[in-house]
């Protein structure tokens, strides 16, 4: 392996981290506030394809994402009506965005652009990179973006009031209540920061890494971010290096297959598993057993 | 005192909870500035419905509150405290997974909702309540790992850090240790100096006589009667309380204890941190026989328990219930053996709160044939069994229907007793049975026990009521640090000795 693929292998994780991270994140704040989504698929599926609608329409890739926050913000706000303020379950309406987002998408990119199952965004609605080099190695804006979301959501969550709040509201509702905080709204707000976030993941991947829009974009991340916010320990920081060490195996996994002198001795299914496992033994072994919020995924009603 | 107005009236208060609950019937109290008020009443009196609706929890169906002469009407825990007044729960409501600190100063935590927490400053604030009221807690471990006598004064500096001049102790000596106790009443007095009012309820007679300057006795949602302390006695009180004398008492005949029921040697259990939390214990309780374990609760008392009934696993030794080695054998099989157990937590460990008295009422038991119809429940019977043991231990319950969590904190621990004893053990493990319990059904508790005890049963009381273990127990170990300080008869020590043992000063050992 030579300093190329280092870098090529680098960046290719990077790439990767930043929508299960973004996803990630959101999930840990939401999840703090005790408002569990199992959604967050549905969401990159959506806000992908819309991203790349507003993207096009602007011809401007910020937009797209802008875009695919909002569609992500109506999402949550639809989920956090159902299960913040109707008190109903917290995982039936994910279960049905899910199945949602896989139909319409497909549907929707042969009824808005004609193609079946996939669509090129062209690069003028895409976004720019920071830096690029001659071998088509690439550093997405994004990346410093996400790192700094992973931070500010740590320092907020686990240094000022608002965070206080949310992991109060997720701990223990009523000793919340009791010193007058509205419970109802700290989760709401939770559940609005955390789709925003997936929408953002989602719009990044077509109007920015994969530049393209297809029926199965979202390929799994927003189950993978789930399991990677379980194993952080509900902690944005380690949810941040989880997505990271995500990414990294899933390149060199790529690598490998693309080596021919590699792939041919070691079977591509296990090559094509190693992200996963290799993610969740590492995560998990730093973190040890993790204990949900005591409230996660509970509705709550005062007596 | 009787002339000023009172800084607080609650008048003609009613309240009906939806299931047609009829728990107040026009209560008035008034409560007099810098005074500690003690409201005193039957398990299902009515308490802690009126004090959740002063401190506006419970909107009341009927009637009025007061505070300093104007009508005041809460809407909520925090509008009540934004007008002085504070509640220290029966259950604590604190995150447990937070600091002291963080606790306190939730929802109040400074400017700024995204700017840092000013932690140093809150901790000065915190520092100097403290210092005032000359006791500490420790601020920066999660609350979860403290001992509840600790997490008690965190809610009451809870209350005082948002400058209440009411404070609310609902039962607030029910889970202390009588050194704990010691401690709160010292801080109350305190409180008392600085002008603070306080409202408190205990069941615990002695206690209602040593702290309060008037006593308002409630019974069954009715005002009795309201009586200056210093020109009231215990026996008026419970008198007041009961509606007919009490016997303050318990009747216990001498008795040759018989052959050996239950037998523990050298055991080790560990503590859920995987400190040894029981070291070495070697004791054995016979037919016939009240076996008590003192001590200051949180020196393996709770872990020992767990292990002799099958929920925490043995690290090391032998248990053994007639003669048969039940070391490490799950509870069911322990219950068809003939044991019984009357768990310490009733909400975790007792009870399945959402679940109605009758499903609980034979909780454990189920699989009997006596209940079944097949593979089915019977219902009937399941019915009237629960319907037996409400009429027998006077559990107040609104049917055999309703939820166990709309049962009051003391009726929800006789319908446990009631049921356990109706398991017909040969061996009962009794874990603070009358914690929270009023007086006649402590008294009615106590001498259940007793009466076991003169049916030839075994009985294994542990308790962190120091008088409940002297007065039933034929013999008695003192538990320290996993170990027993000594095995003594009740008549045969001095208080004294107790207290050293309980400090960890081994006793002279015993035959
Ligand atoms: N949520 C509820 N729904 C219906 N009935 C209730 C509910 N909470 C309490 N009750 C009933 O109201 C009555 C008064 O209960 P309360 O808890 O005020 O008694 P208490 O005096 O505090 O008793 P204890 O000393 O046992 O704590 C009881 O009969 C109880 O069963
Ligand atoms: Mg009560």
């Amino acid at each position: 392996m030579n300093e190329a693929m280092v870098i090529s292998l680098l960046l290719g994780s990077l790439a990767a981290m930043v929508p299960i991270a973004l996803t990630s994140v959101g999930a840990v704040i939401s999840e703090r506030a005790g408002v569990v989504n199992i959604g967050y698929e549905g969401i990159l599926m959506f806000s992908a394809f819309f991203g790349a609608i507003f993207a096009e329409l602007a011809g401007n890739g910020w937009v797209g994402i802008l875009g695919g926050a909002f569609v992500g913000l109506l999402f949550g706000a639809l989920h956090g009506v159902l299960t913040v303020y109707l008190k109903g379950d917290h995982v039936i309406p994910g279960i049905g965005l899910n199945l949602l987002g896989a139909g319409a998408v497909a549907f929707g990119i042969r009824a808005y652009w004609g193609t079946a199952g996939q669509h090129t965004v062209p690069s003028d609605a895409q976004i720019s990179p920071l830096w690029m080099d001659a071998f088509g190695n690439s550093l997405s804006p994004m990346v410093p973006i996400t790192i700094a979301v992973a931070i500010v959501a740590w320092w907020v969550l686990f240094k000022t009031p608002f965070g206080l709040r949310i992991r109060a509201v997720g701990e223990n509702p009523e000793a919340a209540d009791a010193l007058g905080i509205n419970v109802e709204l700290y989760r709401f707000t939770a559940v609005l920061i955390a789709s925003a976030l997936a929408g953002v993941a989602g719009a990044y991947l077509s109007v920015d890494w994969l530049g393209t829009v297809t029926k199965q974009i979202a390929a799994g991340r927003g189950f993978i971010a789930l399991a990677n916010m379980v194993f952080s320990g509900w902690n944005p920081l380690i949810a941040l290096g989880g997505a990271f060490l995500f990414g990294f195996f899933d390149n060199l996994a790529i690598y490998i297959q693309n080596n021919p002198w590699l792939a041919g001795t070691i079977p591509w299914q296990f090559i094509a598993t190693l992200p996963y496992v290799v993610t969740l033994i590492v995560v998990a072994g730093i973190i040890g057993r993790a204990r949900p919020p005591k409230w996660d995924g509970r509705p709550y009603k005062r007596e | 005192m009787e002339e000023q107005t009172p800084v607080l009236e609650m008048r003609d208060i009613v309240k009906v909870y939806p299931d047609g609950t009829k728990a107040l019937k026009g209560v008035t109290i008034k409560v007099y500035e810098g005074e500690i008020l003690g409201l005193l009443g039957e398990n299902g009196a009515g308490k802690t419905t009126l004090m959740k609706i002063l401190f506006g929890m419970l909107k009341p169906t009927r009637g009025k509150i007061f505070l300093r002469g104007k009508e005041v009407r809460f809407k909520s825990p925090a509008d009540a405290i934004a007008n002085g007044i504070g509640m220290v729960h029966q259950h604590f409501t604190l995150v447990e997974v937070f600091n002291a600190l963080e606790n306190i100063i939730l929802g109040m935590e400074g400017h700024g909702l995204l700017s840092k927490i000013d932690v140093e400053n809150a901790r000065k604030k915190l520092q100097k309540l403290m210092d005032e009221l000359n006791f500490q807690v420790p601020l920066d471990v999660p609350v979860e790992n403290l001992p509840v006598g600790v997490q008690q004064r965190i809610e009451i500096l809870k209350m005082l850090y948002r400058d209440v001049d009411i404070l609310i102790l609902d039962e607030p000596t029910a889970v202390l240790t009588p050194i704990e106790v010691r401690e709160l009443f010292a801080v109350l007095r305190k409180l008392k100096e600085q002008g603070k009012t306080i409202i408190f309820i205990s069941h615990k007679l002695n206690e209602v006589m040593e702290i309060t300057d008037r006593v308002t006795v409630i019974r069954k949602g009715e005002v009795v009667g309201t009586v200056k302390t210093s020109e009231a006695t215990p026996q008026l009180l419970a008198r007041m309380m009961v509606g007919r004398d009490v016997v303050l008492r318990i009747e216990k005949p001498p008795k040759e204890p018989g052959e050996v029921i239950f037998r523990v040697e050298d055991l080790w259990v560990k503590g859920d941190r995987g400190e040894d939390a029981v070291r070495g214990l070697t004791f054995e309780v016979r037919a016939g026989e009240i076996f008590g374990i003192a001590g200051v609760e949180g020196n393996g008392q709770s872990e020992l328990i767990e292990a002799i009934a099958g929920l925490r696993k043995v690290e090391k030794g032998k248990v053994y219930l007639k003669g048969v080695d039940i070391t490490g054998k799950r509870p069911r099989e322990l219950y068809d053996m003939g044991m019984a157990h009357i768990p310490e937590d009733r909400t975790h460990m007792g009870l399945i709160l959402e679940m109605s008295v009758m499903e609980n009422s034979i909780l454990g038991m189920h699989w009997r044939k006596e209940f079944s119809k097949g593979f089915l429940l019977d219902w009937n019977k399941v019915e009237e069994h629960a319907k037996r043991l409400i009429e027998e231990f006077e559990v107040s319950a609104p049917g055999t229907k309703a939820p166990v969590k709309s049962l009051s904190g003391g009726n929800q621990q006789k319908l446990i007793v009631a049921r356990e004893v109706s398991k017909r053990p040969d061996f009962i493990i009794a874990a603070q049975p009358t914690r929270g319990v009023d007086v006649a059904s402590t008294e009615y508790i106590r001498n259940y026990l007793v009466k076991l005890r003169n049916e030839n049963k075994a009985v294994l009381l542990v308790s962190a009521d120091l008088d409940e273990v002297l007065q039933l127990s034929d013999r008695m170990a003192i538990m320290y640090e996993g170990q027993f300080m000594g095995i003594v008869k009740p008549d045969e020590v001095t208080e004294e000795q107790i207290g050293l043992m309980m400090g960890g000063v081994k006793g002279e050992p015993q035959k």
